[in-house]
């Protein structure tokens, strides 16, 4: 995934904890040969190489990571699109058979937008495997999980900051058991939205926090669907909330407790922006 | 138009244009028609620009989508035959002339699309599907057929009245 | 247009003529550019020609059609196991009967999970002799335990009438090969050894086609290839599925750690020369036709803690190769310290040089020609290599009016090799084994190969210990 990925854990034992960590690394490194575009003998690859009624078979990862893009592809009705226009709706998923099937040929996925997010998710069940439930893990500082924070802390400190002006602190976070996800851009970046092909305007940063569910693992077998896939889920709003329109990413948050969202819009005239909160409402 | 002159190499200039832009025409459209799983969809659903929404919509139908896909395949390699032949070139140049501004339409390189098509080349508003589209006008205005294709044997049989009381001499 | 007498003549207006009748001329440049069509017609028919010649070179084998359901069992659920496992749930006609591995706790569970979630009711062993007993339908049993345990797995599985494919080293010891070939013979069972790359796509290309046929190379004198590693954390396991010491000893570890880095200990793997060189190593081998004279190696463990790591963790070797072209040079290295350019191989011949890999990202097959050897414009019409990639043109020269533009040398002109693999590393050589095991297809490594390949590399740690060349016979390679 070109990236970093890094794992935070507090345990007693140094080189248990280094064990560990590199369990965390040969998991993503398994994932990336799974999930990269570039591999020609990757499963995105042969995805992205289906002929209208071909079908292939894939990895139960990355049929589970497709499964989760299309259904925040619905959710966020399109604005999160990894087929980036080309129809992720025809592609059929048969979790069952492993087999992803094209409708029609020319359909291009990138799980780029998500995959990080997907492997940091795993990376923290791994870490609970481990028992080492005090542990932060990232993919690039842009898919942050936290679970239990270290001891005698309430939570994982965690910063929101400008992309204009690192130095900029826009808000602080006391974070557990949740997924904090950032998408900004620098200057001369761009995104594009896939439902119309423009490129974006009038957003400079957005963030999405999601709580992980409920840890509800009575002797859940080692990595066991179905995932709990904060992170991912936090990756794709994430990118989804750089287009959407304000209304839509209230009543989202609205219709999900839990979730939080916040918003820098592209400076005004007079080069401020001040930053936006989503939450739902909180109840009485 | 009509009644201008061109030169002897003017014209000889025009018809080698026109039988390189059939060439590409042709070979467009039977690369196509042999290409098991060619569909116009993909390009058609990465449109970009003020007509973006119309082919999209073009794209996510299905039966439309068929006959798109039948017309470009079928219409480039006639369209292409008949250029190199110079049989009823106006006619075709024109054909070809709708198809390029559709294909132009699709994905214009106007200024601030960043995310166009990976192309080989740099363009700004004037591209190879533009350029081509100029050969065409051309192509189309001078006729080129009637100097150098079939359109000039057409146009003869056509034309030719019946025959003069006094027949001329063998030469 | 000859015969034509208004040169330079201005044109009359174009079809403003009246009555006139078609005269020679009109027909002459009528059809003028008829021409243009049958040279189309002749292009097009080229291009086809080469399409087809493309698509044959690189086609895949067809997929079967219906197939024999076949009745199979992993011994060994670890990495490599589960590696296996993702590549054999894409293969058509596989039913997972049992998996057996002695982390019952751990890996066992988890592979026996994820068949469950895809259709397959598989029964969890921790003894692989209770499998067998059982279990009495299985018709092929896939082996990914630690090298020490690949001879009595795979002898027994044999002599219980089962096909067998053994992940590499075939072995830790000869004896153990030796033991397993004979099995095979005994049996007349079916026994693949995992060295993958021999049912690569890419690398039968380059082997049969560019190295074989066309001969591209020419001689080929040196070879040489590496597999770089970074610096990596000793694997572990979580507290909490630790597997009791009882059991360990039992299957021959001395404790969780042995047991999770069996590859760094001498009596259970051989290494990372073993684990990694001996992929590379049996490509030279295939790629020569022969197997090696002599071998000369220099190795220690330079970086990580001796208490915890037996084996080099840096080896380097030179292989003496008598082929019947004359005589081969072939280095090879590994270290596991610093990961830089990765792995491959490169064959250098008095022709060209082909630099290949296994993974896809950096050394995808690329063939350099040698700017003095023979066009190799045949083999891209073939579609055998792509075209070359274009170079700077050499405009110097033309410009100044000099002889010879004095720089660098010119570079070889550098070509792809157009065989991809789209398929998880070791599914093709998984599919070679069904397939045989189904009487469609020769194995395409069968023991008698994989135990030459177990000689060439097993003598490596002996020669470091010898400080000293050491001599293969040719009875060495034959049992």
């Amino acid at each position: 995934m070109a990236t970093i990925f890094e794992v935070h854990t507090a345990h007693p034992d140094a080189q248990y904890a280094a064990q560990a960590a590199q369990a965390v690394f040969d998991l993503v490194d398994r994932l990336e040969r799974e999930l990269s575009r570039f591999l020609t003998n990757s499963d995105v690859a042969r995805i992205n190489g289906l002929a209208a009624g071909a079908s292939t078979r894939v990895t139960p990862t990355t049929l589970e990571c497709l499964v989760i893009a299309r259904h925040l592809y619905d959710l966020t009705g399109g604005a999160f699109d990894v087929s980036i226009g080309t129809g992720l709706p025809l592609l059929e998923l048969d979790p069952d058979g492993l087999v992803v099937r094209a409708r029609e040929g020319g359909v291009r996925i990138d799980l780029g937008g998500i995959g990080k997010g997907y492997a940091v998710d795993l990376a923290a069940e791994l870490l609970e495997e481990w028992d080492l439930g005090a542990s932060l893990v990232h993919g690039g500082f842009s898919s942050v999980l936290v679970l239990e924070p270290p001891p005698a802390l309430e939570g994982w400190a965690l910063t929101l900051s400008d992309p204009a002006a690192p130095a900029r602190l826009l808000a602080r976070l006391s974070a557990r058991q949740a997924a904090l996800s950032a998408s900004g851009l620098r200057k001369g970046d761009h995104i594009r939205d896939p439902r119309t092909g423009e490129a974006v305007r009038g957003r400079r940063a957005a963030w999405t926090l999601v709580p992980r569910p409920e840890t509800a693992k009575a002797d859940r077998a080692p990595r066991e669907g179905p995932r709990m896939a904060a992170a991912a889920v936090a990756d794709a709003l994430t990118t989804a909330f750089m287009l959407l329109g304000l209304e839509e990413i209230e009543s989202i948050c609205a219709a999900s407790p839990g979730l939080e969202a916040w918003v820098l819009p592209e400076a005004g005239a007079d080069g401020s922006a001040d930053l936006m909160h989503f939450a739902a409402p909180v109840e009485p | 138009m009509e009644g201008a002159t061109f030169s002897r190499s003017a014209m000889i200039a025009i018809t080698v244009m026109r039988v390189l832009v059939g060439w590409h025409f042709m070979y467009e459209g039977i690369a196509k028609l042999t290409s098991s799983s060619w569909s116009a969809a993909g390009y058609l659903r990465q449109a970009r620009g003020p007509a973006a929404g119309f082919f999209r919509w073009l794209a996510a139908q299905p039966n439309l989508l068929a006959y798109a896909d039948q017309i470009t395949m079928w219409g480039l390699t006639i369209v292409g035959a008949l250029l190199i032949l110079g049989l009823f070139t106006r006619l075709s140049a024109l054909a070809g002339i709708g198809f390029l501004v559709l294909f132009y339409a699709a994905n214009p390189p106007f200024v601030g699309y960043f995310y166009s098509l990976p192309s080989e080349g740099s363009y700004l508003i004037v591209n190879k599907q533009l350029v081509e589209l100029g050969a065409l006008l051309v192509i189309m205005v001078t006729g080129s057929g009637k100097y150098a294709g079939l359109d000039r044997i057409v146009h003869a049989l056509i034309t030719r009245k019946p025959a003069p009381a006094v027949v001329s001499p063998a030469r | 247009m000859a015969g034509e007498e208004d040169k330079n003549k201005v044109m009359p207006p174009i079809a403003a003529g009246g009555p006139r009748k078609l005269d020679r001329r009109d027909v002459l440049k009528g059809l003028s550019t008829v021409p243009a069509l049958g040279l189309f017609g002749y292009a097009w028919q080229q291009q086809r020609q080469y399409d087809q010649a493309t698509l044959q070179a690189t086609a895949a084998p067809a997929a079967a059609g219906d197939v024999q359901e076949l009745n199979i069992a992993l011994i060994g659920a670890g990495a490599q196991g589960q590696v296996l496992t993702d590549a054999m749930l894409r293969i058509p006609g596989l039913r997972f009967r049992a998996v057996c591995d002695v982390w019952t706790e751990y890996n066992l569970r988890r592979v026996v999970n994820i068949l469950r979630r895809f259709k397959h009711e598989p029964n969890a062993y921790e003894d692989y002799r209770e499998m067998l007993d059982k279990e009495k339908e299985l018709d092929a049993v896939v082996i990914a335990t630690p090298d020490f345990w690949h001879a009595p797995h795979t002898v027994e599985c044999l002599k219980a009438g089962k096909h067998v494919y053994c992940e590499k080293e075939m072995s830790n010891t000869l004896e153990g090969a030796r033991s397993m070939v004979a099995a095979a013979r005994e049996t007349g069972k079916l026994l693949q050894i995992g060295h993958q790359r021999r049912s690569n796509p890419r690398y039968l290309h380059c082997y049969e086609k560019l190295l074989n046929e066309a001969k591209l190379l020419g001689r080929i004198v040196t070879i040489n290839g590496q597999w770089n590693r970074a610096v990596a954390a000793d694997l572990g396991a979580p507290d909490r599925y630790a597997i009791p010491e009882e059991r360990l000893k039992q299957y021959g570890f001395k404790n969780m750690h042995q047991f999770r880095n069996w590859r760094w200990y001498k009596g259970l793997g051989g290494g990372p020369i073993v684990d990694l060189g001996s992929h590379q190593i049996d490509i030279y081998t295939w790629f020569l036709g022969t197997n090696p004279s002599a071998v000369m190696a220099s190795g220690g463990l330079l970086y990580y803690d001796p208490a915890t790591h037996e084996w080099y963790d840096t080896v380097m070797v030179v292989y003496d190769y008598q082929t019947p072209q004359g005589p081969v040079k072939a280095y090879y290295q590994t270290q596991t310290t610093n990961g830089s350019q990765g792995y491959f191989e490169n064959f250098m011949g008095d022709q060209g040089t082909l630099l290949i890999s296994e993974s896809e990202l950096n050394y995808a097959g690329k063939i350099y020609r040698d700017p003095n050897a023979p066009a190799w414009d045949e083999w891209i019409q073939k579609g055998y290599i792509s075209a070359p990639k274009l170079q700077e043109l050499q405009s110097q020269e033309e410009k100044s009016g000099a002889i010879a533009d004095v720089r660098e040398s010119v570079s070889p002109d550098e070509h792809t090799v157009p065989v991809v693999l789209r398929d998880p590393y070791h599914q093709p050589h998984l599919q070679n084994f069904f397939d045989a095991v189904r009487g469609k297809a020769k194995l395409n490594c069968p023991p008698e190969v994989g135990y030459e390949s177990a000689v060439s590399v097993l003598k490596v740690n002996e020669a470091i210990d010898a400080k000293s060349i050491l001599a293969f016979k040719p009875e060495d390679f034959h049992i």
